[in-house]
């Protein structure tokens, strides 16, 4: 039952790449694609869909090879990022549309529509049209859609990203607990996404990708705390993590002449020399004993603040929980959390992290 | 996406068509390298002999090109400059705005050499309208048989004509447009000259260019106007490369001489349009 | 400044205006004169300065045989003609255009690109050039002077214009559409005849309006084609202008040929309104 793709490679167009990809889903779970915009999320979808044919590799679903098969023969669903919807149809139209494609029985098309319509929460909109609707409920209209399929791979690609901000939240959890239910059990769903705190907030499997290639893949925990090397601790972090060349020399961490210090105990093992030193915002403070650093910019998001400083070669950002304004060139003093250092070799791969040792 | 079915859909079309032209255009061709005429009415081969002669002993070939270049850029330049004007003027806030959009419409609806076969009547020297009240001033132009003034006779029809189609194709890329910018001139306190050349002129850029190059393309090929108000006359004053291929081929029965008029003028008339219409895009794309 | 504007813009429209039915005024006046009442000089209002008759008119629909010039033939057979031709070349335009729009296509250094300017060049040849070889062609396939032949000719001039206009539409349908169709389990025949197809009704519209148009108003084709079988109502009009052209049953005829096509310019104003042509034109 599960989804075998095996060196799949696309040559790279202006749209479209991916470079030896081979990845398994098993039924039952919810994966994220995690990975900037561009990096290979759309491709790979619409080559699981179909839609795409990879230039080499292979593909296996259920034990069958689906690159035989045409996209309108798997079984597969798909919701993109812009509302998509058959706009000469009602909204039971639209459901149905798949369904009666596939020539079921007109009674368990009703049925089958009906319980759609009730799980996306959209009673009473049956012979509504689609451009009557908003953008969220359209977004509900495609789920349903797909959900009326009974698909065993479903595909969205970042679904919910033209949405607004208080329904996004509330569709992804709308998601989580559509996903759960013995039908689910035995599909498996695939959601693309660039935002890591989404990612996280799913909570499924997380697949990093970039240009193509897959980073790392692993349970969102795992993802978050150990990133497998630099490119991946920046994509799965936002603000990214930051990333600057320091030296372990004579037990101290030195990052320029102005901003070192005295080796801490978790690091004590690790072999002088030359790495790259990660830290993320959240985990650097005001501290009035701290370095001194420049303000660039100071950019207040939310009920957050987020500090862009420079102190010679050294850049960071820093993420301060309150809203403040900072003035440029303002000299703020923070320090760094060390027990939540991490290390990356020079070619970029994960020497330390603070979850594991 | 690339599904094997994508043959299905292009090829009947395509094959309709390079069936029905092919053997026409291959025999052009042909023809223009035999020297079939009246007296020889056979498919011989004498090279690119018609070609030389087209090339060296044909000024009236060239002539006619440069009196059609000379009626197709005045007539398109006069259908874009008055077309958009009355786009633009029925556009919005106007009396009686659906009669006039309307009845602006009618004569691109018309079958050209039947309303030509009416100007005919309404240019006629002595018994036309025209003259009749041109008559009180004391002036009788020759219409119909003064060079100059045949050419403009012809104007006048292409323009009655064709400003219509213009007219439509700016009226409705006016009706396309965002009304963003217009809010925010508004708010700017333009006035609707300063709009009409900040926002609305760009924003129908690339739409006069599309709408120039179709008529151009129409109108390189007046044919109707010609044959029913001039016969290309007086003498050859109004006659266009057309008409001129047309007398060598269907009046004097020169086929291999005209097939070589008509392919040179072809590959004349593909070069030239592209240029004009990359040109075009490149002047009024950056305004 | 805005008064002037005002008053200008309303003398030019109303300037214009009087350009436009001045020759149809002069027409209907026409129709309604005899023979003296044309050679005399100009004249215009009827009872007033001639007597009018209905000779002009009476006279279309006299056939030949009694001294008329039947026009209803003529006018059934530019109506088939254009029709069936029109029909015709967006059915397959718009299959031609959809393919295009969609798909990639490669032979050797031929593109997409190249494969829609060889549909729409056809409309750069002038009717002198293609005349002389389709006069060969037809007479060789014996369908000179015949209806199927005319309209074959026709549909090379008239799928150009549909290709032209449906690619530029199909351009501006989301892709994602098909695409959803096809995952829903449509093979690309139904994607486009159940899904994409409904969808482009104002886009073929337009193309039909324009092919009907450009259809209906040949004269050279008709003219060169066809001679005593098959009539057109453009060449039987200009067939009447002979040396003694009687010009009140030549207006009659002209204003009777123009009329459907009056009709023609109210739907496209309405359609215009409402902005469906707007986006389909661009």
């Amino acid at each position: 039952m599960s989804l075998q793709l095996g060196n799949i490679s696309l040559k790279p167009t202006e749209q479209y790449h991916l470079n030896d990809v081979t990845l398994n889903f098993e039924p039952g779970k919810m994966y994220t694609i995690l990975g900037r915009t561009l990096s290979g999320k759309t491709t790979l979808l619409k080559t699981i869909a179909g839609l795409q044919s990879p230039d080499s590799g292979s593909i296996h679903f259920m034990g069958k090879d689906f690159l035989s098969i045409p996209v309108w023969e798997r079984n597969v669903a798909m919701v993109y990022q812009q509302f998509i919807n058959y706009p000469h149809l009602n909204v039971r139209e639209n459901i149905e549309f798949p369904l009666k494609q596939r020539k079921m029985e007109p009674s368990l098309i009703d049925k089958e529509v009906s319980d759609a319509i009730k799980k996306v929460g959209l009673e009473g909109f049956e012979v509504r049209k689609i451009q009557e609707l908003s953008g969220g409920q359209q977004q509900r209209v495609a789920l349903a859609r797909s959900l009326a399929k009974k698909a065993k791979i479903l595909l969205l690609d970042e679904p919910l990203v033209n949405l607004d901000y208080k329904l996004r939240e509330g569709l992804r959890e709308e998601f989580k607990k559509l996903f759960k239910g013995e039908e689910a059990s035995q599909s498996i769903l695939i959601y693309a996404s660039t935002d890591p705190l989404e990612a996280m907030q799913l909570n499924g499997d997380i697949i990093v990708i970039d240009e193509g290639k897959i980073l790392q893949v692993g349970s969102a925990k795992d993802v978050f705390e150990n990133p497998a090397n630099a490119k991946v601790a920046e994509i799965t972090n936002d603000p990214a993590m930051n990333l600057n060349n320091g030296t372990i020399q004579d037990n101290k961490l030195i990052f320029n002449n102005e901003i070192q210090f005295d080796l801490p105990s978790n690091l004590q093992s690790i072999q002088p020399g030359d790495y790259q030193i990660g830290i993320r915002a959240t985990d650097i403070h005001l501290d009035e004993n701290g370095f001194g650093f420049d303000v660039d910019i100071s950019e207040i998001s939310g009920s957050e603040t987020f500090l862009h400083l420079h102190s010679q070669n050294i850049k960071c950002v820093a993420t301060i929980e309150e809203v403040k304004s900072y003035e440029v060139n303002q000299v703020v003093k923070i320090n760094f959390d060390t027990s939540k250092i991490y290390l990356f070799k020079e070619s970029g791969e994960l020497l330390h992290s603070p979850f594991k040792s | 996406m690339n599904f094997k079915h994508k043959y299905v859909f292009l090829l009947p079309g395509l094959i309709v068509l390079i069936g029905i032209l092919i053997f026409p255009v291959i025999f052009t061709v042909r023809l223009s390298l035999s020297g079939w005429n009246s007296f020889n009415p056979e498919l011989d081969f004498v090279g690119i002999k018609n070609y030389i002669r087209l090339f060296t002993e044909d000024p009236r070939f060239w002539q006619s090109f440069f009196r059609l270049s000379f009626l197709a850029v005045t007539t398109v330049f006069l259908q874009y400059v008055i077309g958009f004007a009355l786009a633009h003027m029925v556009w919005k806030d106007i009396k009686f705005k659906r009669f006039f959009r309307v009845l602006f419409l009618i004569p691109m609806m018309t079958t050209p050499v039947i309303m030509t076969v009416i100007w005919r009547t309404f240019f006629h020297e002595s018994l036309g309208p025209l003259n009749d009240f041109l008559g009180l001033f004391g002036l009788q132009p020759q219409w119909l048989s003064s060079p100059g003034l045949a050419k403009v006779s012809i104007i006048v029809v292409e323009v009655w004509q064709w400003t219509s189609f213009m007219f439509l194709l700016m009226l409705a890329g006016l009706l396309s447009l965002p009304k963003e910018p217009f809010l925010a001139a508004a708010i700017d306190g333009a006035s609707p000259f300063k709009k009409f050349i900040y926002v609305t002129f760009p924003l129908m850029a690339p739409i006069s260019i599309g709408a120039i190059i179709i008529r151009l393309i129409e109108a390189s090929k007046i044919m109707d106007t010609v044959f029913v108000l001039t016969s290309g006359g007086p003498g050859t004053s109004t006659e266009t490369s057309s008409f001129y291929i047309f007398i060598k081929g269907l009046r004097e029965f020169q086929m291999g001489y005209a097939a070589t008029m008509s392919f040179t003028y072809l590959i004349i008339m593909i070069i030239s349009l592209t240029i004009i219409a990359k040109v075009l895009t490149k002047v009024l794309m950056r305004e | 400044m805005a008064k002037i504007y005002t008053f200008l813009k309303y003398l030019f429209v109303i300037l214009w205006a009087c350009f436009v039915i001045a020759p149809f005024l002069w027409a209907i006046s026409t129709s309604f004169k005899d023979f003296n009442s044309v050679t005399s000089g100009a004249t215009y209002i009827p009872w007033l300065q001639f007597e009018p008759t209905l000779d002009g008119w009476s006279v279309l629909f006299k056939p030949g045989s009694q001294g008329g010039i039947n026009i209803v033939g003529p006018y059934f057979n530019s109506i088939f003609v254009t029709l069936t031709a029109s029909i015709i070349s967006i059915a397959l335009g718009t299959l031609a255009a959809y393919a295009l729009s969609r798909y990639t296509f490669k032979a050797g250094i031929v593109q997409n690109n190249d494969i829609t300017f060889f549909f729409i060049s056809q409309r750069i040849m002038p009717p002198v050039v293609l005349s002389i070889p389709f006069f060969l062609f037809l007479s060789t396939l014996g369908l000179l002077d015949s209806l199927a032949g005319l309209i074959m000719v026709y549909i090379v001039l008239l799928m150009p214009i549909a290709v032209w206009i449906m690619v530029d539409f199909f351009n501006r349908v989301p892709k994602e559409i098909d695409e959803t169709a096809l995952i829903d389990g449509c093979n690309p025949f139904q994607a486009f005849f159940k899904v994409v197809l409904p969808n482009s009704i104002p886009g073929m519209i337009v193309a039909g309006l324009f092919c009907i148009i450009f259809g209906w108003i040949d004269f050279f084709f008709a003219f060169i084609l066809t001679f005593t079988n098959v009539q057109l109502l453009p060449v039987k009009i200009v067939a009447l202008n002979s040396s003694i052209t009687p010009w009140w049953s030549l207006s009659a005829a002209a204003l009777v040929s123009v009329a459907p096509l009056i009709i023609v310019a109210f739907v496209v104003e309405r359609y215009l309104s409402k902005g469906n042509l707007s986006g389909a034109l661009k």
